[in-house]
Order: structure tokens, then sequence, then C-alpha cells
């Protein structure tokens, strides 16, 4: 009983941030509530027994993608004083069409998953490391290489269209070359 | 007693232990500096000037307490009291011998990244509350350094990891009690692995050569330039502590942990731990502070590839060296 009142809190301080992300004013805020998101997410995948997620999500989304988003924001925006995001350009019909659909397809995926109500989350053997490595690595590897090759189009494609949007002095003779 | 009464006394015991270290560690550090530079240090407060960081405490927190006009009030509180809690709540996975650890998780090494790697927010949240540009500079400095010499330190902590095939520090301390010190052996993997770690440690703690996030010199004190009395203590302290826990978990990773010959366990622990302590001053109070643009240079076109090798050599010796090497 107990357990699942300290869920229902974790949860309701993810969906709580959450909201708060959405709503604040300030992009740096924005992002400090993202952080705590974050951090009840992990908290949540720790008390359903997935640890090491727990702790990947911490270091990967907290101490990785939120510190990233800080610095983006801090060296595109001008600091004088506390500046406003334009939130009220927010379109609300069609940003509730889309919530919608997309809960809708996840919800979709959840209720379809196979083997959903013959074990119930409590019943499941707790997954060790090398459990976890064999999955990703043997039978899922064609995903898993999939996805690699996705960040690293990403990443490429950042660099080239950073590149391309500000030809400092050093960037002349290569396009010079070309 | 409970297992959350156990949890909480011995966490408040670690908690009481690290910050009489602390204080003796910077009575340590003020002597140890004068020495280098021909001078004796606190003579005055104490025999040998050992209650100087008492003084200091009780100077900091008379203190008045300022909040700048225009700083984000929240933020700006609540900074200093998050990077004592991160600083700290890395401890809780520290094997200081076989039975003393606060919490022996399976995926410590993880927790410890995760929980050093979120000591950023803290630093980055003062930088930008403080309504001071060159508090934002440092804060801005501190993320892209965090960004950076998290990879190596990432990487510098795998060998231990992948030699001894374990995430928990006690079991990768056990590990090399029962064979040997990655230190040592293997060499190539080992020592240089734990000097990227190390580095890298230096770079995350905010520690000279690489403390350009409060470089005194350019930006007055960095992020804690709007800091005052029991906050700006704060902040001090968890800098001390992240000095700490770092010497202490590159002790346990490289050195192995508690395991030495003739006397306890949390004897060789403390000892190692130190030992690194001081090395942290000594590089301190030798090396000049690196640029910013030379900290970024080494870690990416040096610490992060050299940090690859390591680890594919590491992955290599555990699958192809010989029975008997291992």
């Amino acid at each position: 009983m107990s357990a699942t009142l300290g869920f229902g809190v974790v949860a309701a301080c993810a969906l709580l941030s959450a909201v708060f992300v959405v709503r604040a004013v300030d992009l740096i805020r924005a992002v400090l509530w993202l952080g705590i998101t974050l951090v009840a997410t992990a908290a949540l995948y720790a008390m359903l027994g997935a640890s090491f997620l727990a702790g990947v999500q911490l270091l990967l989304y907290v101490g990785g993608v939120m510190t990233l988003m800080v610095f983006g924001v801090m060296i595109t925006r001008r600091h004088e004083g506390i500046a406003p995001t334009a939130t009220d350009t927010v379109r609300p019909v069609r940003g509730a069409v889309v919530a919608a659909a997309l809960f809708g397809l996840v919800a979709a995926a959840i209720v379809n998953t196979e083997g959903l109500d013959e074990a119930p989350a409590r019943a499941l053997a707790p997954l060790t490391l090398a459990d976890l490595g064999r999955s990703i690595l043997v039978e899922h590897l064609l995903a898993f290489e999939a996805l690699s090759l996705l960040l690293l189009a990403a990443i490429i494609g950042a660099v080239v269209i950073a590149r391309r949007r500000d030809p400092g002095p050093l960037d002349e003779p290569t396009e010079a070359s070309r | 007693m409970s297992a959350l009464g156990h949890g909480a006394l011995y966490g408040a015991v670690l908690i009481a232990v690290m910050l009489s270290t602390v204080a003796v560690g910077i009575w340590f550090e003020r002597k140890f500096a004068g020495r280098m530079q021909s001078r004796l240090g606190p003579t005055i407060v104490g025999p040998m000037g050992l209650l100087q960081p008492l003084a200091d405490v009780v100077k900091l927190l008379q203190k008045e307490d300022i909040i700048p006009a225009g700083a984000d009030r929240a933020l700006f509180n609540l900074a200093p009291i998050l990077a004592t809690i991160f600083s700290l709540g890395v401890a809780a996975v520290l094997p200081l011998s076989p039975r003393m650890i606060a919490a022996d998780l399976d995926i410590g090494v993880v927790y410890m990244l995760a929980i050093g790697g979120l000591m950023v927010v803290p630093t980055f949240m003062a930088g930008w509350a403080s309504n001071n540009k060159f508090a934002l500079l440092g804060g801005m400095r501190a993320v892209a350094q965090s960004i950076s010499y998290g990879v190596p330190l990432v990487l510098a902590v795998l060998v231990p990891v992948i030699l001894s095939g374990s995430l928990s520090l006690a079991g990768i301390v056990r590990w090399q009690s029962e064979h040997h010190w990655f230190a040592l052996w293997p060499v190539i993997p080992g020592l240089p692995a734990f000097a990227l770690y190390f580095m890298a440690m230096l770079a995350e703690a905010n520690r000279i050569p690489f403390d350009i996030p409060e470089a005194e010199s350019e930006l007055v004190a960095g992020v804690t330039t709007e800091y005052t009395g029991a906050k700006f203590t704060l902040f001090y302290l968890a800098e001390y502590v992240h000095t700490l826990v770092g010497s202490a978990i590159g002790a346990a990773l490289f050195f192995g942990g508690w395991d030495g010959p003739f006397a306890p366990g949390l004897h060789w622990m403390v000892a190692k731990t130190l030992a690194l302590f001081v090395v942290v001053y000594w590089v301190r109070w030798t090396l000049l502070r690196l640029r910013s643009d030379q900290l970024m240079e080494l870690c990416w076109k040096w610490l992060t590839p050299i940090g690859v090798a390591l680890v594919l050599f590491a992955a290599a010796w555990v699958q192809f060296a010989p029975q008997g090497a291992l």
C-alpha cells in the first residue's frame, strides 16, 4: 500500500513538473523543471526495479541532455534581465489534437503488448545486467545498430547545419577548396 | 534496528566524518600551500594554527546574507543546498571497508557517475540566478567543462569495470583484493586509466589546473561571486567534499580500496584516500590554470581518444589475455 502511495506521489511530481515545463515563462526555469521531471521518471524506474535504467536516465538525461539544453539556451539567447518565451503563440486546439493522438498511440502500444496480463510487474524476476546486455547486443542488435546509425546521421547533420550558418574565418579555405 | 534507522545513523556518521575531514583538510591545504611558497601558513589560532578552520567557519557564518537585486531568489537559495546534497550523496556508495558501505548498490559506479554528473546543475543555477556577468560566464564555463570532461571520466571508470566485470564499487575492490590492483596490473589500461580518471575528476571538481569556472584573475570568483556567508560556505564545502569523495573513489577503483597487509581495511582505505587528496593539493599549488580553449582541446583531442583506446584495450585484455595473467 505504501509502495503504491509513494509511486503515486512520484508520478504526480513528474506530471506536475511537466506542466510547469510548458507553463514556465522563463526558458531556463523550464529547463530546470524538465530536470525535475526527468529525476522523477528515474525514480519511477528505480521503484519498478529497473535501477540500471534509473541510473542511466540520470546520467544521460539530467547530467547530459539537460545540461546541453541549458548551454544551448545560454549561448543563443540574450540575458538582460529575464527573457520571456513566447508562450502566447501556443495553439491549444492543435496541441490538444496532437497530444491526444500521441496518447492514443502509446496507450495502444501498451495495451497490445503481449503477456501483459499473465505477468504483473511484481512477479517479474529482477533483470540482471547480463540479460540486459544480451537483449540489446544479441536479440535486438539490428534495431540497436539502426538507432546508432540514425544518431550518427543526426550528429553529422547538426555539424553541417552549424557550419553553414556561421562561416567563420577558419571555414573559408574549406569552402573555397570545395 | 530497522534498515532505515541503520541507514540514517550510518549516513549521519559518514557526513560528520567527512565534514571534519574537510575542516582538517582546509588547515592542511593552507599549511601545505604556505610551505610550497616558503611561508608558514596559519600559526596564530590554536597550536600550529590547528583551530584556524573553526575560526574561518565562525567568521563566514557571521557575514551578512546578501541576495543581489534582480536575482532569481528561489534558484539563488536552492543552488548551494543542492550542491551540498549532491556532493555528499556520492559518498553513499563508498566502500570504506568490507563491512562499511552505506549502500552496496549493484550499480554503484553508475550511481556515482549519475549523482556526480548532477553537480553541474547547482553550479549553473548559481551562475544564472546571481544576475551577474561574472557568475553567468563562470556558469557557462562550468557547463561546457562538465559536459566535456564527463566523457573521459566515464571512459576511465569503465576500465576497472570491464577488468573486474562488476558495476559495484565494493565488487571492484573485492576483485582487486583477490587478484591485483588495477593501477599496477595490467599496466597499460590500468595506470593511464587512473591518470585519466584523476584529470577528469579534477576538472569535474573545478580544481586547478581545470578551475576556469571560478578563475579569480578574470572572473572575480566565478559562480560564487555574489554568494556570502553561510551559502558561500556551503559551496566551499561542496567543492572540498567533491574532491575528497573523488579521491576515495579513485582509491577504490584503481588502488584496491581497503586491500592491504597488517592493518584493518578501513585504515588502508582512509590512507589511500588521503594520499590522493594530498596529490590534488600538490597539483593545485604546482600547476598553472589552463586557458578555456586549451581545456577543450586537451579533453576532446587527447583525453577522449585515449580513453576510447584504453576501454578497447581493457576489453581485449579480458577476452584474450592468458588465464595466468589475469
